[in-house]
């Protein structure tokens, strides 16, 4: 029934590890993150299905209140995988894209997805004709599940994810333009955040012993993010865009450039350059 | 009376020459300004398109150099399908941004600008780079499909506890039909996981013992794990005595998940791991069957293809560059075994004729052999 010696062969295989690589390279010491980071990613679209499921409900039936409610606890998990969601182009154009990526803005028949419903609520103030937008968010959002899990991440876009939304934030989200209708502009920052650390505490076994100092200015800005960021909470999320300092705004601001520059080091470090 | 030009005139002229001199310094200086990079292509993204719209560059690793000349941040991407192979994300309007992406070779899109702007197309032609680049085998090609793994075996390890606890509740609820369904279930996972889960040897004489191979056959103590209790569910008819075989059946389950995810994968396990289980199935369990009491061992081995053929897909994913042949053969012999299990679906195995499991046998033993060749071509020690 059992090769024993396929049994031997095999552990002493899996256990002797792996030598002789060139210094440049990047090291099997990666499969563990990158196995972990899939895992958080099918997580959180586990979760942004469930939650779209609701968010998607409500405005069908014509529940304005609890659709805006809604609105940015469900972005939440979009935000925080988006290095991998964006993988997808058709998908992250018709979930995702701004106003201002179409010829005709709002008016655009293109425009779609979260954006579209934000419209919707906030400045039309009513789930009015967004039954389609509704339904075209959910198929889309079942497909993204369904393709993340299929998909075999590619290291160096996990890797590189974690400036990728620091660079995300620093362009498109200080400005407030993300949630522009509705202000909930700090529920999708802190998401970006929580990504991006996500990649960086699961990599950083990987660089602390070799690199302390560039540890210990990560965590230090992370941390100063955070410590901004609290001041905005309000119960399970933040309040409006509009009460945000100009002080604190610059402050992020420039704590995110910094995280911006020092994350996208990572892939050269970790031989991913 | 004639009427000579007026002084207006030449200084409208005057004037107009100025600024023609002016806009041409202007161009001067905007075009003298791009060429300082060193990229392979410049692209210039305008309000409506990508200039070039059209772009040939021998496969490899191509630098772009994007610059923004309309008046709206833009990002800029090279799309295979629906997928981003490479982008450049909010370059500001007067800005440019440089982007060096390997680019194997085929037939790209890129976005230019506005998303109801039309695309550019990206040919990316054969090259000895692009060719080096391909048939090259590296640990970086190996991390995707080894995380990849990873993460199956830990979804699948998790699962195989949950499907035993079902199992379990049916047990101790006393529900013999239940419990016989939650059985054939409870099996999957496991036989999903498999490749690597009989090679902790421990776990596996108690999860998955046969009693063929105990020298006090059914009565021995050593009889336990999932064929204990089919023995009772299906021989013996009856969920009497099997609650504290189910509670360690899941308890052991529970240690191998743990096993599963702390294991350590290399590319020569992953290489190994199919090949081995095909061999396994072709030799042992299609010959003589091993779920002896359930009689299901069609639906058990439909489990174990699943899991050999996730194994294959991730190694085809290292090889096809290297060896398209290699890789298409082993996508032909995949499928073939997939579908000759899928034709016995539903049949107890002790009725299936010798020659038609001899025939399934074969299949598997091809599959193994084509997989024993991915190791000179992918192997990496």
């Amino acid at each position: 029934m059992i090769g024993t010696y396929l049994k031997t062969t095999g552990l002493a295989l899996a256990l002797g590890g792996w030598a002789g690589m060139a210094a440049a390279d990047p090291s099997l010491d990666l499969v563990g993150p990158l196995a972990d980071y899939k895992i958080y990613v099918a997580e959180n679209t586990a979760q942004l299905v469930a939650d779209a499921e609701a968010f998607t409900t409500a405005i069908k039936a014509g529940d304005l209140d609890k659709a805006k409610a809604l609105f940015a606890p469900t972005r939440t998990s979009y935000e925080k995988i988006e290095p991998i969601a964006e993988l997808f182009s058709d998908l992250d154009v018709s979930i995702d894209a701004r106003a201002d990526d179409f010829e005709k803005a709002e008016a655009d028949e293109a425009f779609t997805g979260f954006h579209r419903l934000e419209y919707g609520l906030w400045e039309k103030g009513s789930t009015e004709g967004l039954a389609p937008f509704a339904d075209r968010l959910m198929a889309d959002i079942h497909t993204l599940n369904e393709r993340i899990n299929g998909l075999t991440f590619p290291p160096e876009v996990v890797v590189g994810g974690a400036a990728a939304l620091m660079e995300e934030v620093a362009a498109t989200k200080i400005s407030g333009e993300e949630d522009r209708y509705s202000r909930t502009d700090l529920w999708d920052f802190d998401a970006n955040f929580a990504g991006s650390q996500k990649i960086y505490d699961l990599l950083k076994p990987l660089i602390a012993k070799q690199d302390p100092e560039f540890v210990a200015k990560v965590d230090g800005n992370f941390a100063a993010v955070d410590a901004v960021l609290a001041k905005y909470k309000e119960g399970d999320g933040y309040v409006s865009y509009e009460k945000l300092t100009d002080a604190d705004r610059n402050l992020l601001s420039s704590k995110v450039n910094t995280l911006a520059e020092d994350l996208s080091t990572l892939r050269g470090k970790l031989g991913l350059g | 009376m004639s009427n000579p030009p007026s002084r207006g005139i030449y200084l409208a002229i005057l004037g107009a020459a100025v600024l023609a001199v002016a806009g041409g310094a202007a161009f001067w200086t905007a075009s003298r300004q791009k060429p300082q990079t060193s990229a392979d292509q410049i692209v210039t993204v305008d309000a409506r398109s990508c200039q070039p719209n059209a772009i040939t560059v021998p496969g490899g690793r191509r630098s772009f150099e994007i610059v923004n000349a309309s008046d709206r941040p833009i990002e800029w991407e090279i799309v295979d399908g629906v997928m981003v192979v490479a982008e450049r994300e909010n370059i500001a309007p007067g800005f440019h941004a440089t982007l060096a992406v390997q680019l194997a070779p085929g037939s790209y899109e890129m976005t230019c600008g506005l998303l109801t702007n039309p695309r550019g197309t990206l040919t990316v032609t054969a090259s000895d780079e692009a060719t080096a680049a391909a048939s090259e085998v590296t640990l970086k090609k190996f991390l995707g499909p080894l995380s990849e793994y990873r993460v199956y075996l830990v979804m699948q390890g998790n699962q195989a506890v949950k499907a035993a606890e079902k199992l379990r509740d049916a047990i101790d609820a006393g529900d013999l039909p239940a419990a016989r369904a939650a059985w054939a279930e409870a099996r999957l996972p496991y036989r999903r996981v498999e490749p690597l889960a009989y090679r902790f040897s421990d776990l596996e004489n108690v999860i998955d013992p046969s009693a063929a191979y105990l020298a006090g056959r059914e009565q021995d103590p050593g009889f336990t794990g999932y064929h204990r209790i089919e023995y009772g569910l299906f021989a013996q008819n009856s969920t009497e005595g099997l609650a504290p075989v189910a509670d360690r059946l899941v308890a052991d389950l529970g240690t191998l998940a743990e096993r599963l995810k702390a294991a350590p994968l290399d590319p020569a396990l992953l290489l190994a791991l199919p090949g081995a289980m095909a061999r396994q199935l072709a030799e042992a369990q299609i010959p003589e069957g091993e779920n002896s009491y359930a009689g299901n061992d069609a639906r058990d081995l439909t489990a174990a293809t699943e899991g050999i053929a996730k194994l294959t897909g991730l190694l085809r994913q290292v090889v096809a560059s290297v060896d398209p042949k290699l890789d298409a053969e082993l996508g032909t012999e995949m499928q073939a075994a997939t579908d000759a299990v899928a034709a016995l679906q539903g049949q107890d195995w002790s009725q299936v004729p010798a020659e038609q499991r001899q025939k399934l046998a074969a299949d598997f033993t091809r599959l193994a052999e084509t997989l024993d060749r991915l190791q000179p071509i992918i192997g990496m020690n």
